[in-house]
């Protein structure tokens, strides 16, 4: 029999996977210790990056969501239930112009960041890396399938890596 | 050619700290590190790449090196991004506040960054309509007169009424586990995040603190979601103490 020696002992193996840098960003970006003479490079990014992206999610976008899963909701209380379909059947419009209107937002957000980005004349490879920040996080707010396990633990970005 | 470029700053150690082999550091292509002595302290540098931005790839090459030179002792991280003209006027600069980065490696110890954000839980409508009237009354209306309208009411009060209602339970999340930490200290508001909130924990507690804060996770999941990450390099416990009381 083979002995494999794991060096992930019971401290070791909560190491923060790569996938987890999504939710220590801010302290990678805003926290740690700085010399003040020194310049710290300016990064084209940076501020995209802080400004971020999650806001590509618009707030009207996010509290649509919500109001469409509330009245989702099955209460036994409730008598006159409606179906999605039919509720929407009068806003429908309106809330497909709100709709697009977020996604409108999300594309000029995404625009800006490919200019900034741009201008610094990277690799393409790099490139779609940064902006992989608004899919993963409409992705996430959407999902209503996380395990109570996998929140405390994992985060947004853990499948890619 | 290093010199013209400068230097890329990880981090600093105490001389003679183990530097970990095969780790390559911010940049395209390799980028090895080496120790720059600095009187008792190290820094740890590599040659700084010629443009430097935040890549996803290079943000986990400097967190990736710190927590690899972390486990050879206690690690004073820098920012991302700290670019040193020279090795010369980092050792003046690292020598000038030896006293303070040594007395920083002593607080920091053996001990690890757990960072903890707590997020409104989304999931949790149906307890969250039932007991807020107001949500309750909107949902009623909107379901009446259905619209844009009334459904943009709505959901911002269930926005509004998640956010208060993950507040509250964060804030007594975080007493229970809090008294796990040496320090603790407020992180950087985050956009979705009702608190943010690192810990200082001494390595030897980490899967202690970790237990506790996933069991407190499942005790509140219909009102906040805990997400905990670490360790992590003690990026929020190096910053110059503000002056302690009667200093």
């Amino acid at each position: 029999m083979t002995t494999t020696t794991t060096t992930y002992t019971g401290e070791v193996a909560c190491v923060p996977r790569a996938g987890t840098l999504y939710d220590c960003l801010e302290l990678i970006l805003d926290r740690g210790m700085v010399i003040d003479v020194f310049i710290r490079v300016s990064l084209v990014g940076i501020e995209i990056l802080k400004i971020d992206i999650r806001i590509c999610v618009a707030s009207v976008d996010t509290y649509l969501r919500f109001a469409e899963a509330c009245n989702r909701l099955d209460l036994e209380t409730d008598t006159r239930s409606k179906t999605v379909p039919e509720l929407f059947g009068g806003g429908g419009m309106a809330t497909g112009i709100g709709k697009a209107g977020a996604k409108k937002a999300a594309r000029s957000v995404g625009g800006r960041v490919k200019e900034a980005i741009g201008a610094g004349g990277g690799d393409s490879e790099e490139d779609r890396d940064e902006e992989e920040g608004p899919s993963r996080t409409t992705t996430r707010r959407r999902s209503g399938t996380r395990t109570a396990g996998s929140r405390t633990r994992t985060s947004r970005r853990t499948r890619e890596d | 050619m290093a010199t013209q470029l400068g230097v890329y700053v990880y981090g600093i150690v105490r001389a003679g700290h183990r530097l970990p082999f095969g780790q390559n550091g911010v940049g395209p292509g390799t980028h090895r590190i080496r120790a720059v002595p600095a009187g008792s302290l190290s820094a740890v540098v590599s040659d700084a790449p010629e443009s430097l931005r935040a890549r996803r790839r290079d943000l986990m090459a400097h967190q990736e090196m710190l927590l690899a030179l972390s486990s050879g002792g206690p690690v004073i991280p820098m920012r991302f991004g700290v670019v040193a003209p020279d090795e010369s006027q980092l050792v003046a600069q690292v020598t000038r506040e030896e006293s303070r980065h040594t007395a920083t490696l002593e607080r920091i110890g053996d001990r690890v960054e757990m960072n903890v954000k707590a997020l409104p839980a989304e999931d949790a409508l149906e307890p969250l309509v039932r007991e807020d009237p107001q949500v309750r009354r909107l949902r009623e209306e909107a379901r009446r007169r259905p619209g844009y309208e009334a459904n943009l009411r709505l959901g911002e009060a269930v926005a509004a009424a998640l956010g208060r209602r993950a507040t509250a339970a964060a804030a007594r999340a975080l007493e229970e586990f809090g008294p796990l930490a040496d320090e603790v200290a407020p992180g950087p508001e985050v956009e979705g995040c009702v608190r943010n909130v690192s810990f200082l924990v001494p390595q030897s507690r980490t899967a202690l603190f970790r237990d506790r804060v996933e069991e407190c996770a499942a005790r509140n999941r219909d009102r906040v979601e805990l997400r905990l990450t670490g360790p992590l390099p003690c990026y929020s416990f190096v910053a110059p103490l503000t002056a302690p009381a009667g200093a």
